[in-house]
């Protein structure tokens, strides 16, 4: 009596094949879509006022470090108090809807909740201030920030992205002049300027303490 | 494959070597401390059948607790941003905090408002740059849960607006008969602002009077002075100058006030760079080993009343070696020492005579009047005012005589029902006052009294209303330091709990406004010399924390020598101390001093520097006292004296105790202060009496039957047995410059083998293996430290530094006695010598010594502990997976393993075991944003605060220069008041660092093993009195560790 059919004969080449198909998927699923790259970049979450850098850094021309302005002295490169915003917009748009929460803010004295984008891993410290002082663009992690409506996570902001820059920084340099620069590109660096040598740490306290 | 074997450490055992021990129990059989030695931790791990369920239940709760997205995360900028506060950026500011009855003054490090690390202010003569355990605790004590937070009135929650309409009624009705029922009663204050401000109130309500009481009161040495010069004055030595320091019963490097100035100047005077160096000689007579004890070249244990006559012996010694003491010659002429003290007397008479000029005599602070006067006396006709040795006028000299007496005329008054409003401004008198004067009933008599402290405390409790006290941190103030500085406190904060200060309360009594910043201007003001400059002056002072040269009202001052023998015809000698007459003396803890800040963890779990107990004071005992009287330590004994009544403390057996001296600590015992200081230690203040605050003799000691666990870090993290704390005397240094080496060790270059060729470095024993890598050669910085323990004395400083600077955790009584204490640096506490009675002292701090070829590298299995370019052994926290195989492999027993999550609620029960749920948001503020608060299950250690190299990299990154030579300090060397370690780049000629690392005092710790180690410990040096000298001749000198047995 055939108990089987034959076509179970087939089983265990099927299995074979489903289990290394399985098992790479296992190994490649989880490696793309939970890495950074995936998870993170293209972050772009809704902020309590819709600024918008491409109006303000874009179009208008605002230099970056009018706002942040610590971004030279301080690991932080500092989101601007309200006070920032309000120098403008008692006389621009002062009555602008959207404005509202920043008006509140600045007569409640509440601060305003700006939603994080560029959140480092855990236990990690990073420093603006040293990275502008060497030449690194603002545009070369942030991305072209002043083509943006709504702020988006540009890059993944994880070790392995950190270390490709810290093991061959020379091609992420610029000049000192050209950092807020959105739209620098190598190309457009002066006749016979050489990237610093900067030697960035690449040891674990160079990051984590 | 052959079985590992431990490496061969050490030559055998010379028997002439000097014996090292760090215990008695290891000294009487160092079997059990060698065998305890290869077990790290102590782990009674006792797991049931359900425990073991919920464990595993647990376990896989955690699995899945770590699927989830990072959540949202917002950032929240100022709306309004106050200029020059840079986010991320931190501020310092000058200040003052009052410590020890004085102030010392302080920078204080700032991120974004929250005061997170003190520091000592090197413009500031009271800290020079350093600053002390208590100090360095400080911002503990402000971020303190358990404060006071609500005034209230007879235990109900009340509000200040209450408080000022009931006081301004009280007042009013006060000056009708010109306040003759008001009292207030301070402590002992330096603030000019305070002093000013009383005397206004008493102006304004001119019957009502002041009292004084302090637990830790400076009466002896006021009362001394007025007796030598006619006025009170604050004597102040120049250590740094003197050739021969006698100290009688004067902890003058940690007990008493300028103790950070007074450390600077003692170590500056025995720096040894090379053996013809001068070096100062400190004798030292004293019931309890003490900081300063264990510091001395010739120690003598005397019994604290019998000091009396000893210095009276040292007087007579020094006038028949023609010292002119005019009248006291006679006076003192029959004087006997105590008994053993002979030949100590004669020796330390014979160098004052020889440094004449250049000596200087402590007396200590709980000692006599006529003592103290004796001692200016000595000091004037030694020629030493003016040069070792100058004096400062007090700043309240309404201040009585005996504050004991003082406190006793106000309870007296309380009883003639002479009182119906007493301000008690700051302290604690209910816990603090002597049994004998039963101040908590007094209390409840008085028909109103108001009482401003930090906690809801013991006199809280008896009193009508209670005021929250703002910490230092949160008010204005101003202070006069020990050499009349006169120092403003500036605020970093606002009042956390809404406190007020005592001079603000004290105000109300006046007509000015009670307003502290405006209270404290009005004082400088009037003292500022042109009234148009004043603001300007003000600006400065408020930046510096101090007026500058307002200390320029010191003067030399020399003892009427007939006033000094009228005081001491007048105070008979008592009877000395025996086995029938015993006597207790009471000292301010190394730790806690007179127990203000008795619910800071910080300090409760830091080590006391000699005892090495933690959360816990315990009564002293010496060896031969606690034979005689069949105590052995943790025994409970019960202390008791006529007229007061009889207390329980737990017994210690140490080392350096005088026979038949008990010491005890003041500041412990405390039953209402908060959750960390509740019940820990024994309350002694209930046995002293205002007649005798500091010591009494007469005292019956009898056992309680009980025991006590008293738990002490001495024994953990040994080393086992290996040569560790290196020391030898001056005349061994002349004579051998390379002590610190093994004999037969070189200093030349040696090859072991093809991979390794170097230089060997001083101390350091050629290891007999081979490195397992090659060895790499480090370019650009190479970080380094060296530790002169020939200035360490000791003090624990460091320790809570770091406490402060990197987060540390505190455990809990009953985790540290698992040996799971966090510390990164410790001090180690040898005892050098075969007597038990009165040993010498080495302190060794020990940090990571970040090794080049690192044990604890090679062992992990994930890289979390890897070598940087620049010589660090760094430590990735989030890597660690907690198989602690580095510290099982670290031979320094640096690292540290979070066992559990010290700030979660399991954390929190196992340290204060009980049901505090999660750290309190206000020491969350504590925390310094550079580091990482590390979490369960990660291992940990000293990185050479790796983020104070990182930001001054960045710094100078930033503005393109290098780094200075000496610009990086680790927050242990920062603090340092004996600038005993010393960091920087071993590859910059120019640093401190690469000067002292070529000592030929220096070591490597533990060299045999190949490890070589980037910190450098420098040998010490004593220098003892040729006279009394017992120690073994030069040429013999070996060096062996400590008594645990040699591994083989």
């Amino acid at each position: 009596m055939q108990i089987f059919p034959r076509v179970l004969n087939k089983l265990p080449l099927y299995g074979a094949v489903g289990g290394v198909v399985a098992l790479l998927g296992a190994i490649a699923v989880p490696w793309y879509y939970f890495s950074p790259k995936n998870l993170q970049v293209g972050y772009e979450p809704k902020q309590p006022v819709p600024y918008s850098h491409r109006l303000h850094a874009g179009q208008m021309g605002i230099d970056c470090r009018y706002c942040h302005a610590q971004v030279e002295r301080a690991a932080h490169a500092m989101i601007p108090p309200t006070q920032t915003c309000m120098g403008c917009h008692t006389l621009v748009k002062a009555d602008s809807a959207m404005l509202a929460p920043i008006r509140e803010s600045w007569e409640t004295g509440q601060p305003m909740e700006w939603v994080k984008v560029h959140k480092l891993p855990e236990h990690t410290y990073f420093n603006h201030s040293v990275h502008v002082a060497v030449g690194v663009g603002c545009a070369t992690c942030h991305g072209r920030i002043d083509q943006m409506d709504v702020v988006r996570l540009d890059q993944p902001i994880a070790m392995q992205w950190c270390l490709e820059c810290h093991r061959n920084a020379t091609p992420n340099l610029r000049p000192k002049d050209q950092v807020t620069n959105m739209s620098y590109t190598a190309d457009k660096a002066p006749a016979g300027w050489k990237a610093p040598d900067v030697h960035p740490p690449t040891n674990c306290s160079g990051c984590h303490r | 494959m052959s079985k590992r074997k431990p490496f061969p450490t050490l030559p055998d055992t010379a028997p002439t070597a000097k014996k090292v021990w760090k215990s008695l129990e290891e000294k009487r059989d160092p079997k059990p401390a060698a065998e305890a030695a290869t077990k790290e931790f102590i782990s009674p791990i006792s797991l049931t059948r359900r425990g073991l369920l919920g464990f595993g239940a647990s376990t896989a709760a955690l699995a899945t607790s770590g699927c989830l997205r990072r959540p949202i995360e917002h950032i929240y900028p100022y709306t309004k941003a106050p200029e020059y506060v840079i986010p991320g950026v931190a501020d310092h500011y000058a200040t003052i905090l009052p410590r020890r009855g004085e102030v010392v003054g302080v920078l204080v490090e700032s991120h974004e408002g929250r005061p997170t690390k003190v520091e000592g202010n090197e413009e500031h003569p009271t800290s020079l740059g350093s600053a002390d355990v208590l100090l360095q605790a400080a911002t503990m004590d402000l971020y303190d849960a358990d404060r006071s937070t609500d005034v209230r009135e007879k235990g109900k929650k009340s509000d200040w607006a209450a408080f000022d309409k009931a006081f301004a009624a009280i007042l009013k009705t006060s000056q009708a008969d010109g306040g003759a029922r008001v009292r207030i009663l301070s402590r002992p204050s330096s603030s000019p602002t305070f002093v000013r401000l009383r005397a206004q109130a008493k102006d304004k309500y001119p019957h009502a009077r002041a009292h004084w009481f302090a637990p830790v009161a400076e009466s002896g040495s006021r009362e001394g002075s007025r007796v030598a010069f006619g006025q009170a004055v604050v004597a102040r030595y120049n250590y740094a100058f003197a050739k021969a320091i006698v100290s009688l019963d004067a902890d003058f490097l940690h007990g008493e006030q300028g103790a950070l100035h007074a450390t600077k100047g003692f170590v500056r005077g025995r720096r040894m760079d090379r053996p013809s160096d001068p070096m100062s000689r400190l004798y030292v007579a004293e019931p309890s080993l003490t900081v300063t004890g264990s510091n001395a070249d010739d120690r003598i244990r005397v019994a604290a009343s019998d000091i009396d006559s000893l210095v009276r012996a040292l007087a007579a010694e020094l006038t028949t070696r023609g010292v002119e003491l005019g009248a006291i010659k006679d006076v003192v002429a029959t004087a006997k020492p105590p008994e053993g003290s002979e030949a100590f007397v004669k020796a330390a008479a014979d160098d004052l005579v020889a440094n004449k000029g250049k000596s200087a005599v402590v007396a200590g602070r709980r000692q006599p009047s006529h003592v103290h006067a004796l001692v200016h006396a000595i000091n004037t006709a030694l020629d030493n005012v003016g040069r070792t040795t100058s004096y400062a006028p007090v700043v309240d000299v309404t201040e009585p005589a005996d504050l004991g007496a003082d406190l006793k005329a106000l309870a007296d008054d309380i009883d003639q029902n002479k009182v119906d409003v007493l301000i008690i401004l700051g302290g604690n008198p209910v816990f603090d006052a002597p049994g004998d004067i039963k101040l908590a009933e007094k209390l409840d008599k008085v028909p109103t009294t108001i009482h401003l402290a930090s906690h809801f405390d013991e006199t809280s409790e008896h009193c009508t209303w209670h005021l929250p006290l703002a910490h230092e941190l949160e008010t204005w103030g101003d202070g006069r330091a020990f050499d009349a500085t006169y120092s403003i406190q500036q605020p970093l904060i606002a009042p956390l709990h809404g406190g007020r200060s005592a001079i603000e309360i004290l105000a109300n009594l006046t007509d000015e406004a009670p307003k502290g910043h405006d209270l404290v201007r009005t004082t400088f003001r009037e003292r500022a010399a042109v009234p148009s400059r004043f603001e300007g002056a003000w600006k400065t002072a408020v930046r510096l924390g101090l007026d500058a040269g307002s200390n320029s009202v010191q003067f030399e001052a020399h003892a009427t020598l007939d006033e000094v023998a009228a005081a001491i015809t007048k105070a008979p000698l008592t009877k000395p101390i025996t086995a029938s007459n015993m006597e207790v003396t009471f000292s301010p803890c190394n730790k806690l001093h007179d127990g203000a800040s008795a619910n800071n963890p910080w300090l409760l779990e830091v080590p006391d520097p000699i005892t090495k107990i933690v959360w816990d004071n315990a009564a002293l005992l010496s060896p031969t006292t606690a034979k005689a009287l069949g105590i052995e330590s943790q025994d409970v004994i019960s202390i008791s004296r006529e007229g007061s009544p009889a207390i329980e403390v737990a017994v210690w057996i140490q080392p350096g105790q005088a026979d038949n001296s008990i010491g005890l600590s003041l500041g412990w015992g405390r039953q209402n202060v908060g959750r960390y200081g509740n019940a820990r230690g024994f309350h002694v203040s209930p046995l002293r009496s205002s007649k005798s605050m500091d010591m009494l003799d007469g005292v019956k000691v009898s056992k309680a039957g009980k025991t006590y666990k008293v738990v002490q870090t001495q024994d953990h993290d040994r080393m086992e047995g290996r040569p560790l704390a290196i020391d030898a005397t001056v005349d061994e240094y002349k004579a051998n410059p390379n002590f610190v080496l093994f004999p037969g060790d070189r200093k030349e270059e040696v090859d072991i083998g093809p991979l390794h060729r170097e230089l060997e470095r001083p101390g350091s024993v050629t290891p007999k293996t081979q490195p397992l890598w090659d060895r790499v050669k480090y370019e650009g910085h190479k970080w380094g430290m060296t530790i002169d323990l020939n200035a360490c004395t000791g003090c624990n400083a460091c320790v809570v530094a770091c406490i402060a600077e990197n987060n540390i955790a505190f455990v809990g009584k009953e985790q540290v006695f698992r040996g799971r204490e966090m510390h990164w640096i410790r001090v180690d506490r040898y005892y050098v010598g075969e007597s038990e009675e009165n040993p010498e002292v080495a302190f060794q701090p020990v940090a990571c010594v970040q090794c080049e070829e690192a044990p604890c590298e090679n062992v992990c299995p994930v890289n979390a502990t890897i070598h940087s370019e620049e010589g660090l052994n760094d430590m990735a926290y989030n890597r660690c997976i907690g198989t602690r195989y580095c510290a099982n492999n670290c031979p320094y027993k640096v690292r540290r393993f979070n066992f559990l999550e010290w700030r979660g609620p399991e954390g929190a029960q196992q340290r204060v075991q009980d049901m505090y749920q999660d750290i309190p948001e206000t020491e969350k503020m504590a925390f310094n944003p550079n580091v990482t608060v590390r979490m369960r299950g990660v291992m940990e250690k000293c990185t050479y605060c790796v983020q104070r190299i990182e930001e001054a990299k960045i710094g100078a990154r930033r503005e393109s220069r290098a780094i200075a030579p000496n610009e990086i300090k680790t927050a242990c060397q920062q603090t340092c008041p004996a600038d005993a370690i010393v960091f920087g780049d071993l590859n910059n000629p120019k640093s401190e660092v690469s000067r002292q690392n070529r000592s030929d005092r220096g070591y490597a710790l533990l060299a045999v093993l190949g490890t070589h180690p980037r910190t450098t410990h420098l040998g010490k040096i004593r220098n003892p009195s040729p006279a009394l000298r017992k120690h073994a001749k030069p040429s013999e000198v070996k060096r062996e560790g400590g008594s645990g047995e040699t591994p083989k």
